[in-house]
């Protein structure tokens, strides 16, 4: 019983981080309406900007947050403004794909090229000391990416529903047209809402380094585990991607523990796909995935 | 645009296309260099795959990113035979038949999803296969890979010279760009790229969509294990990190991409560009900058998309192509002609809906509706918006499955038939047309009416005479050539409408096609609609415009609040006061 | 008030005005009517900025705005509803309403224009509350309308408030229109339906194939021969 609990605990733990992750690009995927392939990279750079700023300044990584997060704003909000929107109007949206899987690779190899393949360990800083609570164990790091998540999921809900930019971003999403119409600059809500997505990631960033190595194939993990949340979730929900994210930890967590830890990607892609194809829309959304697209 | 321009332009592409062929066989014999060979055979290999892959992204629009898959698995499958004494020749067939099978398992329910999804749920399946092949060790050696035993010869696909392996790469070449071309030439490729530009369209035109997909994935499967399979044998050693890699995937599109996506011949063209500067980079650098390679290739992608998103092909027809723009003054469609109403007779029913009811969460969209249509008669539905009248046509049309309530249609066999989907109502008759156009954009206006025609002939030729007769008769004569995303509102009105004619169809069901046209063309319209009554066919119209309501109909159907409230000839239903009070208000009574 | 000078333009490669000249006067109601692919929506979406002229100049009270983007234009005092009413679905009405208001001129009048906005549509104040994909065609109309208004602007413009809805719709769109003629609004109105337009506006020009082929007052229009046989099917 205590092992299942364990096993449960650091599911949802697990399920915390996902959510930090997701969040970003659920963000700009419901706003954007464009996937961000390159999202994982982000998740990278600011991992490796996280190493840099706290071995270099010798500061608590926690602390980098103040710097990741806008120059990860910026590094959103130029990709938006130069990459993705001169495509928004393309005939199809196999070019948006493609942007951002070329992004993708050219900021992997890029990190390849300047950091080598060799592990980099940002300091754990005690965030790897174990906390009792009860009869499980969780580390200190992942507490505080769990109540984190939540945090940022409350606040851009918030941020959202009631700020008078808020409610021009989500008019922007369920109406470009007509937002336009009104008077909001539309592709200046695309370069800040990009910018604010990938913000939440440098701010995952800083959390998640001190705990997991970095490589310039760390994104890539994520980003894979990242798009189930956000599809399971109910694309573009933010509350549906946290629950979504609780969900995954719980099944990676589980099927690592009772089927054998190389077939957790199995389990966690199988869960997806049967998603899919049983409730396109995902667990929590209105809209089907199958009409998304025009 | 005359048919000499296209004829010389056609002869152009062709002499270029032999020229590339031969140089790709031609310069590695002529320099007898053994890096030269593999970078040709290289190309070889990833223009087939390409223009493989381009069946399903291309034409059928589906953005594929886990071909590896099925490369993957004509790879492993000769491998493994081969281990066993089995001849590659025959592990690329069965590998062939493995990748069918699997391309049909994950792409029947990825089919159901589009665009960035579809690209996700295939990324996703490439992710199952590749942990299960490093799972399943005794099977596939798992992280360590396969070797194949070094039995020199033909029958075994190993050569000591490179000079076989560039014949057999270029006969598999071949093959995949003939397969390629054959489709596009042909029903299938036609309703691949309908489907892809529209599905609900392609679907009311008879075209089995996902059945089409299927077979545009299974061949594009079976193509990719063939190769997979000579590459295996190529390179002697297989991994799964290696095959069932979510780069090689990416690289597979990329060429497809740069060429230009959709074209028969552009994946070739991309391979022939971007393969040597690959290779020659990696064989300069080396491992001495790792990642540059990767590097460049992502920004030659980003550059691409953003500079040329039609590919080489792209630029390539701008210069061999005549314009295609649609921009000159509409003509008149039909001779409008006067017609006096006179009382007609009526064939027997040829569709009869039995107390239909539908529920969308808590709203009655259809209550209790029971109608039936005659043969030769026009019957119209009209009703104020939401009063159910498109819900209506979706479930006589297969779009949409009623709560309860039947829907029969009297077949050519002259027995009453229940069809349920889009597929089985096209098969026995029913046309129908969508309130919101929805033209097959980036095609011909030719080839849009060939979507429809192709629903009676299976050849080509046929469809496309059939095609251009139904133009002529409905105005849309001098466009032929044009793509459909530059004619009007009023040609595309008049395109949807086309498209259902080529069906050839007994019973039509039309979505307010006068909605947002001018009264002369409305004039037009009716005439349009009459000649096409007084040619058998049975006719149900949804519209607004009460002047053609009344000049068109032999009856009326009013629909409220999803119930039917009133149902007469046209001068009895303008009379009635609970259709005046509900819709059309009392300026209309008093005019 | 608004004046438009030999304006082309169009959509890609094809032109679709050519050398468009109109003019609205202060307080004034016109209407552009025409058959469809004429121009008329393409007119009222350069004018706001949705397209960019290829030739000539739009002047807004003095000012050139042939090369503001849509959003500087509407900060000017031009609100366009659109044709199609384009309600943001998964908001409230009033969400809705609130949104028309988001011009900084309007922002901080939001709850006074509300209020007076609502007296002239009493259905709408009964659906404040539901999601605008609730409602119905006609009720959609009524609240783009009523979000055009929020914005206070100084010339709304209309693209065919009479598409798509029953006969009996159509009445009271063109009953609300001619009421907000009434406070003395400046209005544009593109419509397919001549006979109500006409009835509404002071002026009008008749656009064909992307030209201005006739202007005159509303009035003569309606009984000029070429208008009576092309539009009116008479």
């Amino acid at each position: 019983m205590e092992t299942f609990l364990q096993v449960v605990t650091n599911g949802l733990m697990l399920g915390g981080l996902f959510a930090i992750v997701s969040v970003g690009l659920t963000l700009i995927f419901g706003i954007v309406k464009v996937i961000n392939f390159a999202h994982g990279e982000y998740l990278m750079i600011g991992m490796y900007l996280t190493f840099l700023l706290a071995t270099g300044l010798d500061v608590h990584p926690y602390l980098t947050v103040a710097a990741v997060a806008p120059l990860l704003f910026v590094l959103g909000a130029l990709t938006q403004r130069f990459l993705i929107q001169p495509l928004m109007h393309a005939r199809d949206e196999h070019v948006q794909i493609f942007a951002t899987v070329g992004l993708s690779t050219a900021l992997m190899n890029l990190a390849l090229l300047v950091f080598g393949a060799d592990i980099a360990s940002t300091p754990a800083s005690g965030l790897r000391t174990s906390l009792h609570i009860g009869p499980v164990r969780i580390l200190a790091g992942q507490a505080v990416i769990f109540c984190v998540s939540i945090a940022l999921v409350v606040g851009l809900h918030y941020y959202l529903q009631r700020t008078q930019t808020g409610r021009a971003i989500r008019a922007v999403a369920q109406n470009r047209d007509a937002a336009q119409l009104m008077g909001i600059n539309v592709n200046w809500i695309y370069v800040l809402t990009f910018g604010i997505g990938a913000a939440c990631v440098g701010l995952a960033a800083s959390l998640v380094a001190p705990l997991y190595p970095t490589q310039p194939t760390s994104g890539t993990y994520f980003v894979l585990i990242a798009f189930v949340v956000v599809v399971l979730g109910g694309l573009g929900s933010i509350g549906g991607a946290f629950v979504g994210a609780m969900i995954i930890g719980l099944i990676d967590s589980l099927s690592g523990f009772y089927i054998g830890s190389d077939l957790r990607e199995v389990a966690v892609f199988g869960v997806f796909l049967l998603i899919l194809i049983l409730k396109p829309s995902g667990l929590f959304g209105r809209r089907s995935l199958a009409h998304v697209s025009p | 645009m005359t048919q000499d321009k296209t004829d010389s332009a056609q002869r152009r592409g062709v002499i270029a296309l032999a020229l590339v062929l031969l140089g790709i066989l031609a310069i590695p014999i002529a320099m007898d260099d053994q890096f030269i060979y593999h970078i040709f055979v290289t190309i070889c290999i990833f223009a087939a795959l390409s223009t493989a892959w381009n069946i399903v992204g291309g034409y059928a629009g589906q953005l594929s990113l886990g071909h590896a898959i099925f490369y993957g698995i004509g790879a492993y499958a000769a491998v493994m035979l081969t281990n066993l004494g089995i001849t590659p020749w025959i592990g690329m067939f069965v590998g062939a038949f493995f990748a069918v099978i699997a391309a049909i398992v994950v792409s029947y329910p990825c089919f159901r999803l589009h665009g960035p999804f579809f690209a996700l749920a295939t990324i996703a399946f490439l992710e199952v296969f590749r942990v299960l092949a490093l799972h399943f060790r005794s099977f596939t050696g798992g992280a360590t890979g396969m070797m194949i035993p070094l039995n020199v010869g033909w029958e075994w696909m190993v050569f000591r010279d490179r000079l076989p392996a560039l014949i057999i790469a270029f006969g598999l070449l071949l093959l995949t760009l003939a397969v390629a071309w054959w489709i596009r030439n042909r029903r299938l490729g036609f309703q691949l790229i309908a489907t892809r530009e529209r599905e609900s369209a392609a679907r009311a035109a008879g075209v089995g969509t996902v059945r089409v997909r299927l077979v545009g994935v299974s061949i594009s499967a079976a193509l990719c294990a063939m190769m997979g399979s000579f590459h295996a044998m190529y390179l002697t050693f297989i991994e799964p990190e290696a095959v069932f890699s979510l780069t090689f995937s990416i690289q597979i599109a990329l060429f497809a991409l740069i060429g230009g996506i959709g074209t028969i011949f552009g994946p070739l063209l991309g391979a022939v560009m971007l393969v040597p500067i690959t290779e020659f980079a990696r064989g300069w650098l080396g491992s001495g900058a790792l990642g540059l390679h990767g590097f460049v290739y992502g920004v030659v992608l980003v550059l691409v998309v953003l500079f040329m998103p039609n590919g080489i092909m792209g630029l390539v027809q701008r210069f061999f192509e005549p314009d295609r723009s649609a921009s000159e003054a509409e003509p008149a469609s039909v001779p409008a002609e006067a017609r006096a109403s006179e009382a007609r007779s009526f064939g027997e029913d040829v569709l009869q809906v039995e107390r239909l009811d539908k529920h969308f969460g808590g709203l009655h969209v259809t209550n209790n509706v029971s109608f039936s249509l005659k043969e030769g008669e026009v019957l119209a539905l009209i009703g104020p918006n939401g009063a159910g009248k498109t819900t209506v046509f979706n479930m006589i049309s297969g779009f949409l499955k009623a709560d309860s309530g039947s829907v029969v249609v009297r077949g050519p066999d002259g027995q009453f038939h229940s069809p349920t989907t889009p597929g089985d109502y096209a098969a026995i008759g029913v046309g129908r047309t969508f309130q919101i156009v929805q033209p097959f954009a980036s095609m011909t206006v030719e080839e849009n009416i060939m979507v429809g025609a192709f629903h009676r002939h299976h050849n080509v030729v046929d469809a496309r005479e059939a095609a251009r007769e139904t133009a002529h008769r409905l105005g849309l004569g001098r466009w032929l050539h044009a793509e459909a995303r530059g004619l009007t509102i009023g040609g595309l009105k008049r395109l949807e409408v086309a498209r259902v004619m080529a069906m050839e169809p007994r019973i039509l069901l039309l979505d307010e096609v006068m909605a947002g046209i001018n009264q002369t063309d409305v004039r037009r319209a009716v005439d349009l609609m009459l000649s096409i009554r007084d040619s058998g066919v049975s006719i149900i119209a949804i519209e607004h415009v009460m002047q053609a309501v009344m000049s068109l109909s032999d009856r009326v159907i009013v629909l409220n609040s999803g119930e039917i409230i009133a149902e007469g000839t046209p001068q009895e239903v303008v009379r009635d006061a609970t259709v005046i009070q509900a819709y059309l208000g009392k300026e209309f009574a008093n005019a | 008030m608004l004046e438009l000078k030999a304006v082309d333009a169009g959509y890609g490669a094809t032109t679709i005005l050519h050398s468009v000249s109109l003019n609205v006067q202060a307080g004034e109601s016109v209407t552009i009517i025409g058959g469809n692919g004429a121009g008329k929506t393409t007119t009222l979406r350069t004018i706001i900025g949705l397209l960019r002229p290829t030739a000539g100049t739009i002047h807004f009270e003095g000012q050139d705005i042939s090369r503001l983007s849509a959003h500087e234009v509407v900060e000017l005092g031009i609100t366009l509803v659109p044709e199609g009413r384009q309600l943001f679905p998964d908001m409230t009405v009033r969400e809705n309403l609130y949104m028309g208001a988001f011009r900084r001129d309007a922002r901080s009048q939001a709850e006074k224009t509300l209020k007076e906005v609502l007296e002239l549509f009493p259905r709408v104040a009964e659906r404040l509350d539901q999601q605008a994909e609730s409602l119905s065609g006609g009720e959609q109309q009524m609240v783009a309308i009523a979000r055009g208004l929020m914005a206070r602007p100084r010339l709304l413009m209309f693209d065919e408030p009479s598409l798509g809805l029953a006969p009996i719709i159509v009445e009271q769109v063109f009953s609300v229109i001619d009421s907000i003629v009434k406070t003395g609004v400046t209005v544009l109105i593109v419509e397919q339906n001549v006979h109500h337009t006409l009835n509404a506006a002071d002026r009008g020009y008749v656009l064909e194939n992307g030209e201005v082929v006739l202007e005159d007052a509303a009035q003569a229009l309606l009984t000029n021969d070429h208008v009576r046989q092309a539009y009116l099917g008479i």
